[in-house]
């Protein structure tokens, strides 16, 4: 699971912009991963099997957000140290590309940080989200190129 | 971005990568796995209570199934199984095989004067 972890988060908080929400949906992911274990065939690999009961997960709680709250990690545990986007710069980068990512279709999002942040194929991908290959490149086509305009825009002025 | 990246590349893009897991980075790693694993046990034993409610609101479904069953094959027995032999002589010659399913039938032995009277040399 610690291996995992924050690759569930990350794909979690792709789907649910609030990270608490994302945390319950990542959790709520390994637990029925835990209980869907006798599913998984161990001849493939495991990080797609999981990632897909990410999405899943992440998915439902979307759509049952607006009735159940977030529930947050412990304070005392988190601890008040500095996020790792704290700098100032990359943490308003950091902030335009969440709303950027926000602002596209959910698909398009999951596939994206699926590719790029996760490295994960088209093919691999294709099967997490059931869909074809060629929607997953086109997915990801897209939505690069609005982040990618972003970055560069970005970049123009410093 | 890198220029070399066509729309369409098969390659993960390092650059815009790297600025993504930025922005979706995760905190308090340790705490959430903690919190995953505090679960984990609560999990498992939640599974089995959730099986063990369905178990008993099964045994109370197969009851009501059985019992509405045999309800309903009591109503539906035959009306001439429960007829007495008396009753069937009644009905006449004509249904003289009711008269042999209520000797078979019934659940008290027929009273002998009837059935010797009903005898014709």
């Amino acid at each position: 699971m610690d291996r995992y972890a924050e690759q569930a988060r990350r794909v979690a908080r792709a789907v649910l912009r609030d990270p608490d929400d994302a945390d319950d949906a990542a959790q709520d992911a390994f637990l029925s991963a835990l209980v869907k274990l006798e599913q998984y065939d161990p001849r493939r690999p495991f990080g797609p099997w999981l990632m897909r009961i990410v999405a899943n997960a992440a998915t439902d709680r979307r759509r049952r957000r607006s009735v159940r709250s977030a529930e947050p990690l412990d304070p005392g545990v988190v601890g008040g140290g500095p996020r790792p986007d704290v700098v100032a710069e990359r943490s308003a980068l950091s902030e335009r590309l969440r709303q950027a990512l926000a602002e596209l279709p959910e698909r398009r999002r999951l596939a994206v940080v699926l590719f790029d942040v996760e490295g994960y194929s088209h093919a691999e991908i294709a099967g997490m989200l059931k869909i074809p290959e060629g929607t997953v490149r086109s997915e990801v086509f897209h939505a690069r190129r609005k982040l990618r305009t972003l970055l560069e825009d970005w970049r123009e002025p410093s | 971005m890198t220029e070399h990246q066509m729309p369409f590349d098969h390659q993960p893009d390092t650059e815009l990568g790297d600025a993504l897991r930025r922005a979706l980075a995760p905190a308090a790693h340790d705490a959430f796995v903690a919190r995953v694993m505090s679960r984990v046990g609560t999990t498992r034993a939640g599974s089995w209570d959730v099986l063990a409610s369905w178990a008993g609101r099964g045994i109370a479904a197969a009851l009501l199934v059985l019992g509405a069953g045999f309800a309903a094959g009591r109503l539906m027995q035959p009306a001439v199984g429960t007829a007495s032999l008396e009753e069937a002589l009644v009905m006449g010659p004509a249904d003289s095989g009711g008269a042999a399913t209520a000797v078979v039938r019934g659940s008290r032995p027929p009273d002998a004067s009837v059935v010797f009277s009903s005898l014709r040399p």
